[in-house]
């Protein structure tokens, strides 16, 4: 090798010489704001723009907007992320426009501070701040020591299930092991319905099931990411659906809250949903369910935790921002005070609330729908308690949740199984995170 | 004196664009698949450089599974929707140039008024034509009791296919009438006075003429094909078949806006370009060849 | 290059007027007259066959737009509640279609008249440079000429959206994305203009004329502006036609250039409008009648100008 190192700097030279020009304006370059000074508070009024899928923001912001009058937020919506949103707000970024502040999933976080998308927050004292948020949502949003947005909501796993034929016409009892939904999803199949749905190409169960087991599949230790996506855990976990797609006790035909999933949902056809809390919204949706369907505890693990999280959001503030501190400001009432969050809840209909001790006034009462069930407080926040704070979301997941996906589609094909998959996806996405020069080691 | 700068000056403000927006971008993405950025720390908060990557973007891109199955999934749905619509805009130019047709211009309106709404807006009608629910189609089809689902994962390639076919037969059968139309009457009294009857005349006659304007109608539509972005893209939030990497162009965009890999998404943009290139170019030799043999 | 007069005599002549000597002119109306030769003879049977399977086909092309107009006077509840082809239990096209102009703070007028500045100025810039610059190459003799013709037409064969991402990282590092100029520049570029106007000049500008112009002392540039665009007419109808609806038809570059909703075209507000009714249902109708709007206009101008068409389509087919 050594007598390449001449040539190879060379090259490497007059390529940067070039990259130099053309990099520099590349969407990818890291935002140097994080080595910069940190932007001292505005004395003047402030404008903050804030992109976001959420539905009437505006009405969100407005209240805050009333509440003081230094700081003005105005709200416009995008698609959400991976339907253009995502590519949106990158490239205003990279153009050096772009809003103040923008929602960025919880999984993507990292994704948005590696493209230099975002400013961090711990250099705007959002550290202080730590104990007025649920510590699973928290969690989420924090790389190493940094962190990178603030959680705007979150999706405690649990099982939305139609308690009418679940337990009416079956006589079954929501399962509270996942051997115990094993056996259940047999009885739901002998009786020619189906317990529950799975999307084949959306791989964003995997993580929830694994972070569940106890399983941390990425790993920041110093500067290098340790991947665990095939330790014993997971491997457990795979095993166990291995198991159950080979009996074909779950559907995989199309997944929950599709038009078809709606359909059968509403014959009775389809029984539960595993899933993020922020599916109750949607499954209040399911023609004639009123009164019909309840929730309980996700399955669980002897090991592991209560649940998992799938989905949620953060607002991040993004690396263009010129009024940082403003951002915060406001971020901090929105995403802490009883006021932003019942906002929130009642305009955008966010999932479970990413403060410490508030859900929400109308999430504190019974709920006609569900059964006359006070769900919130007795299922989802007990569930939001049990999460895997250990979990670290790494960056390019966008890739790894497609590159799951794709070996989802594999297994559901039968050319594959999970415990096969899963340790190839790991070598894959190794791969790709070494290509663009994180240091990456694969756990034994 | 004069006439030495004059084409010049005429055609500065042609060559500038061309040179800004077309020549200076190839060269960028050429220049950008070479490179690849490095970061450091766990998310690149300890910096970034770029680096020269040699031909690893281009090796990455060609065993990208997703990226390659984009480009068959293109072959397979060119072979078929080119052909189909090719041969349609053919069947329906020469209909309408026969002395059979009534009202002739009233239909070619009624073809050709598609091409005038954006792929985007057509994928949109169409949807509501595909999604169950809204479709009358998936109901009465329903009722016959065939169940199709349109954004279905088999499905759903076709489904595009129609909307692209939809869009531009008529614009294509419109080159071709061009074309017809430019068949001198005497060929025609000739054909005549031999006896040669309205089969013969298609097959022997208006065929061989038109191969330039059917050569040309296959050259675009190949571009087309291999540029497929709008409908895909607006179809694959209601469909669960189509990934972000369904055509070589949306796997291309995912790299650049999703993925943020500059460099892979270079490297398919220069493949996706060479392979228009190569495409068309076969396109033609294989015409001059046919030509010649004829 | 050696067939391009020959294909595009026809359709050059018919429309360009008197003034063409030189030109191919023994073909008038070939159509016409072959169309006249085959009348005779033609059974009535197979005009009702040939008739028929016209219709049909017209019911394809026309179904998506007869359902659009037909949905558009629908409330949301009998967009999904009542069948799609025929009227439902209210009739609301004009409160509809209010709303779709009102929503969003009047969005939709706002990107019709985007797309209409896009179009328009970037179709009349476009045609303009083009014509000009096929014009220099077919009727002047200079050093490069037929490199720069060919390497211009390679430029037609390099797919729109393998250049957008490119020009994107070029555009943001001048400031440029997400201006009215990021869609604009690009759109005022039009090799095939080029391809079609270098033909068509050299058919329909006899020499003498432009000799017998610099004898009289005119300048080059008052000759192209007077003498050559004059000649270019039919020519220049058809690459305004052609780039309006290229630049209409656009996507990728104002979807990979815009982020600010108050520079967008139609197309994609109305697909921004689209993408939301995943979870508000009320966005259904605004997308229906927003998609009606965007048509029927377009659709209008299309059969007005279809007769246009016919006439610089088959200069590409020179290629063959």
């Amino acid at each position: 090798m050594r007598p390449l190192v001449p040539r190879r700097t060379a090259l490497a030279g007059g390529a940067a010489a070039l990259a130099a020009g053309l990099a520099a304006c590349a969407p990818t370059g890291a935002g140097k704001v994080n080595a910069e000074a940190v932007i001292p508070p505005s004395d003047g009024p402030v404008t903050l723009t804030y992109w976001a899928w959420l539905k009437d923001l505006q009405k969100v912001a407005d209240k805050f907007n009333a509440s003081q009058d230094r700081i003005t937020v105005n709200a416009t919506w995008i698609p959400g992320g991976n339907a253009g949103g995502y590519a949106k707000i990158l490239s205003a970024v990279a153009a050096g426009g772009g809003p103040d502040i923008a929602q960025v999933e919880l999984r993507s976080v990292p994704e948005f501070a590696l493209a230099g998308a975002l400013t961090d927050l711990s250099r705007y004292g959002l550290a202080d701040d730590e104990k007025a948020f649920d510590p699973g949502a928290f969690a989420q949003i924090k790389v190493g020591d940094s962190l990178w947005a603030v959680p705007q909501d979150t999706g405690p796993g649990a099982m939305f299930f139609n308690k009418d034929v679940f337990e009416g016409d079956l006589g079954l009892t929501p399962p509270k092991t996942w051997d115990e939904f094993r056996t259940v999803a047999e009885e739901v199949s002998k009786a020619g319905k189906t317990i529950m749905t799975l999307d084949p190409g959306d791989g964003s169960v995997l993580p929830m099931w694994a972070m569940q087991k106890g399983s941390v599949w990425f790993e920041p230790q110093d500067d290098t990411w340790v991947l665990n996506m095939a330790d014993d855990p997971t491997m457990e976990m795979a095993d166990f659906w291995d198991g159950i797609f080979a009996d074909k006790l779950v559907s995989t035909g199309y997944g929950a809250f599709s038009t078809p999933w709606y359909a059968a949902a509403g014959k009775g056809d389809v029984l539960s949903y595993v899933g993020g809390s922020w599916g109750d919204a949607l499954i209040e949706t399911v023609p004639g369910g009123k009164g019909k369907w309840a929730v309980a505890d996700m399955p669980r693990w002897d090991d592991g935790y209560a649940s998992g999280g799938l989905g949620g959001s953060s607002a991040a503030v993004l690396s263009t921002s010129e009024h940082p501190a403003e951002a915060l400001e406001f971020l901090r009432w929105m995403c802490t005070d009883p006021d932003g969050i019942d906002a929130m809840i009642k305009n955008s209909g966010i999932g479970w609330s990413p403060a410490a001790d508030y859900i929400g006034k109308t999430r504190e009462k019974a709920s006609d729908f569900f059964s006359g069930q006070n769900y919130n407080v007795d299922v989802i926040e007990p569930m939001a308690k049990g999460q895997n704070l250990d979990w670290t979301w790494a960056p390019l997941m966008q890739r790894i949740i497609d590159r799951l996906g794709d070996g989802m589609l594999d297994v559901v094909g039968g050319g594959s199984t999970f415990t096969k998959m899963l340790p190839q996806a790991q070598d894959d996405i190794a791969e790709i995170m070494r290509k663009i020069g994180l240091k990456v080691e694969i756990a034994k | 004196m004069r006439s030495k700068s004059a084409p010049w000056v005429l055609m500065a403000p042609f060559l500038l664009l061309f040179l800004f927006t077309m020549v200076l971008p190839i060269i960028i993405a050429i220049v950008q698949s070479f490179l690849t950025v490095q970061r450091t720390g766990l998310v690149g908060e300890d910096g970034a450089v770029s680096r020269f990557a040699g031909l690893e973007n281009y090796l990455a891109a060609l065993t990208n599974q997703n990226f390659t199955d984009s480009i068959l999934r293109m072959l397979a749905f060119g072979v078929v929707q080119v052909t189909v619509m090719i041969v349609a805009s053919t069947i329906l130019a020469l209909l309408l140039e026969s002395a059979s047709a009534r009202w002739p211009g009233l239909f070619r309106a009624a073809y050709f008024l598609p091409y005038g709404i954006p792929g985007v807006i057509a994928t949109i009608l169409w949807s509501f034509l595909y999604v169950p629910g809204l479709s009358p189609i998936v109901d009465a089809l329903g009722w016959v009791g065939i169940d199709v689902d349109f954004l279905g994962p088999n499905m759903v390639l076709w489904s595009i296919a129609n909307i692209v076919t939809w869009t531009y037969t008529g614009y294509n059968m419109l080159i071709i009438i061009a074309q017809l139309k430019a068949i001198p009457g005497d060929i025609y009294e000739a054909a005549k006075i031999d006896g040669a009857g309205p089969l013969r005349v298609v097959t022997s006659i208006q065929l061989p003429l038109i191969r330039p304007a059917l050569m040309l109608t296959i050259i675009f539509s190949i571009i087309g094909t291999l540029q497929l972005f709008a409908e895909p893209q607006v179809l694959s939030s209601m469909s669960s078949g189509i990934n972000s990497e369904y055509t070589p162009n949306l796997s291309a965009y995912a790299y650049a806006f999703q993925y943020n890999d500059l460099g892979m998404a270079s490297a398919e943009a220069v493949i996706i370009a060479l392979a228009a290139f190569i495409l068309s170019a076969a396109a033609l030799g294989i015409s001059n060849r046919l030509g010649r043999k004829s | 290059m050696s067939t391009s007069t020959q294909t595009q005599g026809s359709s050059a002549h018919s429309t360009g007027g008197a003034g063409t000597p030189g030109a191919t002119s023994k073909r008038t109306k070939p159509g016409k007259a072959a169309r006249e030769s085959r009348t005779a003879g033609t059974k009535p049977t197979t005009t009702i066959i040939v008739t028929a399977i016209l219709v049909i086909v017209a019911l394809y092309f026309l179904v998506p737009v007869y359902w659009v107009i037909v949905n558009a006077t629908k409330s949301t509840e009998d967009l999904f509640g009542t069948n799609g082809f025929w009227l439902g239990n209210s009739f609301q096209l004009f409160s509809n279609l209010g709303d779709v102009l009102t929503a969003n703070g009047g969005a939709f007028p706002r990107w019709a008249l985007n797309s209409l500045l896009y179009s328009g100025v970037g179709a009349v810039f476009a045609c303009y440079f083009a014509v000009a610059a096929g014009y220099a190459l077919a009727k002047f003799e200079f050093p490069g000429r037929n490199a720069i013709f060919a390497f211009v037409l390679g430029g037609v064969l390099v797919p729109g959206t393998a250049t957008a991402l490119p020009l994107f990282l070029v555009f943001s590092k001048i400031g440029l994305t997400n201006t009215y100029w990021s869609v604009l520049i690009p759109s005022l570029l039009s090799p095939f203009g080029l391809f079609l106007a270098r033909i068509y000049a050299s058919a329909a500008i006899p020499d003498e004329v432009l000799e017998a112009a610099r004898m009289d002392g005119a300048s080059e540039m008052r000759i192209f502006h007077t003498i050559v665009l004059r000649q270019l007419v039919p020519a220049i109808v058809t690459i305004l036609l052609f780039q309006f609806v290229a630049i209409w038809n656009n996507y990728f570059l104002p979807l990979v250039m815009l982020a600010d909703e108050k520079l967008y075209p139609i197309t994609l507000g109305l697909n921004n409008w689209r993408a939301q009714t995943d979870r508000l249902p009320e966005f259904y109708q605004l997308t229906v009648g927003g998609a009606l709007l965007s048509v029927i206009p377009l659709a209008i101008l299309i059969i007005v100008l279809q007769r246009f068409w016919r006439g610089g389509l088959t200069e590409g087919s020179v290629k063959g």
